[in-house]
């Protein structure tokens, strides 16, 4: 499987869909009232960049993205190792941490906007929920996934409790640790916008409902156009760095969704 | 401290473990056993006999559960700071070099980053890894990680040295070469090895004297055995030697009805 042709296979199927949703739209298949057009999206994405207006919205919920990534993501993987070693305490928090984990998080949402108001904070919050849990359960997983064998060899070699940690149970969590931050990353977007969707003053989410408000599907599309280049971008560069900071794995890590 | 003093002292070792079912396992019951400081001493038994259990115990990563261990006439509690392990599994921290890896016990004992890589570059050398410092275990056979893994135990010159079946998994050849290393780098210092094995050649090849376990549960010692051959020793040709036969065939015989009693 070479990479070039997997490249333009991958080519070759988007274009195939956007081909299929132009030309419907062309032959009347495709309401353009409901569908739009790729084109008429490509042409909107162009304007807004033009226009520059889009940047503000962008830069919003780029902050509140990494804020809420960066804060549910230490506080996961502090959680995450604190209960993989403190047995008791993981044992009394269990049930709490499952009933926090299964509410749904669009539910909190509105909580969140009375508690922190229209501003950027309702978002992060709402994102951190989503971020803490992923990155929690990995972690500690990942602590608890550690080779004894390393532990038992480590502590003859003469090592303390600290040593330990940062020794052999950081740099053995750390792949666990990394793929919950790929797709807690991509979950840390999807929170913010939906946020911004249902109360705020700015915002990709806040742009696509203004959209919807007066039927402009080619703005919506454009607003999730915008988006997925943004995720995808995102994806990417944690892949880069995870990929340096995993140099030690054996083998190149075949493609798939994330490279 | 005297010539012949014990660097460990086993009194009435026991030992048990809680089964998957819920039922107690007796792995070891009243182990008595002394070891010379300076010498090579293997355990040799049955599979499951709790072999690694008493050395894990000697390592003071396992409690005893009654009975009490001496190290150079202190009792051991805690991690055996005198000694050093080399495991049957690959122990080498994946996420760090060679280099870094042969470095550990140093750097976890204080000792400034450049001295530490300096000395393990000289240990790396010592074990025929030239070149191969900066690369990361996954990078190398099975026979260079053992020769790693011998450097990381061996630079923090610890005074005993506890080897659960170091080189089991290798095959023949290599661990032949690596067994003769191993006693080239033990050879002409005053280190205590206690070296654990089921196979019976091994021991009788490498070792001073030959520790026999009963095969498990309640396992205790049921022999021990001096072994007379001459030292330095060609481990290539010993095997075919007139006076390692008349000694195999010795313990064998002892072995042999403790293998036969084990329960497969």
């Amino acid at each position: 499987m070479s990479r070039r042709k997997v490249l333009a296979c991958r080519i070759l199927v988007g274009a195939v869909l956007i081909g299929l949703w132009q030309s419907g739209a062309a032959l009347g298949v495709l309401d353009r009232f409901f569908f739009s057009r790729p084109s008429d999206i490509v042409g909107r994405v162009w304007e807004l960049f033009a226009r520059g207006g889009v940047w503000t919205h962008l830069g919003v919920t780029l902050a509140e993205a990494l804020l809420s990534f960066a804060i549910g993501g230490l506080a996961g993987v502090l959680g995450g190792f604190l209960l993989a070693r403190r047995p008791l305490l993981s044992a009394v928090l269990d049930p709490y941490i499952r009933v926090a984990n299964s509410l749904p998080r669009v539910v909190l949402a509105p909580i969140f906007l009375l508690w922190f108001g229209l501003g950027i904070w309702s978002k992060v919050a709402l994102g951190v929920t989503v971020v803490f849990f992923i990155v929690f359960f990995n972690t500690y997983q990942g602590v608890k996934d550690v080779d004894p064998v390393l532990l038992d060899n480590v502590r003859m070699l003469g090592a303390n409790e600290r040593q330990l940690t940062r020794h052999v149970l950081i740099p053995s969590a750390l792949g666990w640790i990394f793929s919950s931050l790929q797709i807690s990353l991509g979950f840390a977007i999807i929170a913010v916008v939906v946020g911004e969707y249902l109360g705020s003053s700015s915002g990709i989410g806040y742009m696509i409902a203004q959209a919807e408000g007066v039927f402009d599907t080619t703005g919506v599309f454009a607003g999730m156009a915008i988006l997925a280049v943004f995720v995808l971008a995102a994806g990417a560069l944690m892949a880069r760095l995870e990929r340096w900071l995993l140099r030690w794995k054996p083998g190149p890590r075949a493609g798939g969704f994330v490279d | 401290m005297s010539e012949r003093a014990a660097a460990v002292e086993i009194h009435g070792v026991s030992r048990h473990f809680r089964t998957p079912e819920g039922g107690l396992y007796q792995a070891l019951a009243d182990i008595q056993l002394s070891v010379r400081a300076g010498s090579f001493v293997s355990l040799v038994g049955p599979s499951g006999c709790g072999k690694s259990t008493l050395l894990n115990i000697i390592a003071g990563l396992l409690a005893a559960d009654r009975g009490r261990v001496e190290i150079f006439g202190r009792p051991l509690s805690g991690i055996n700071r005198r000694a050093a392990y080399m495991f049957q599994q690959d122990a080498l921290l994946p996420w760090k070099t060679v280099t870094e890896n042969i470095a550990l016990g140093l750097e976890l004992r204080g000792v400034v980053a450049g001295e530490a890589r300096a000395r393990a570059a000289e240990w790396i050398e010592r074990v025929g890894l030239r070149h191969f410092g900066g690369s990361y275990p996954f990078q190398l056979s099975g026979g260079m990680r053992k020769r790693a893994a011998m450097a990381q135990v061996f630079i923090t010159d610890p005074d005993i040295l506890l080897m659960d079946e170091p080189f089991g998994a290798l095959d023949v050849h290599t661990r032949q070469r690596m067994e003769t290393e191993a006693l080239a780098l033990w050879s002409g210092t005053s280190k205590t090895v206690i070296f654990v094995t089921h196979d019976l050649e091994e021991a009788i090849a490498l070792s001073d004297e030959v520790v026999i376990l009963s095969a498990g549960p309640g396992s205790h010692v049921i022999g021990r055995h001096a072994i007379p051959l001459a030292r330095p020793r060609n481990l290539i040709d010993i095997r075919t030697d007139a006076d390692f036969a008349e000694i195999y065939r010795a313990l064998w015989s002892s072995l042999r009805q403790e293998v036969l009693r084990t329960r497969v």
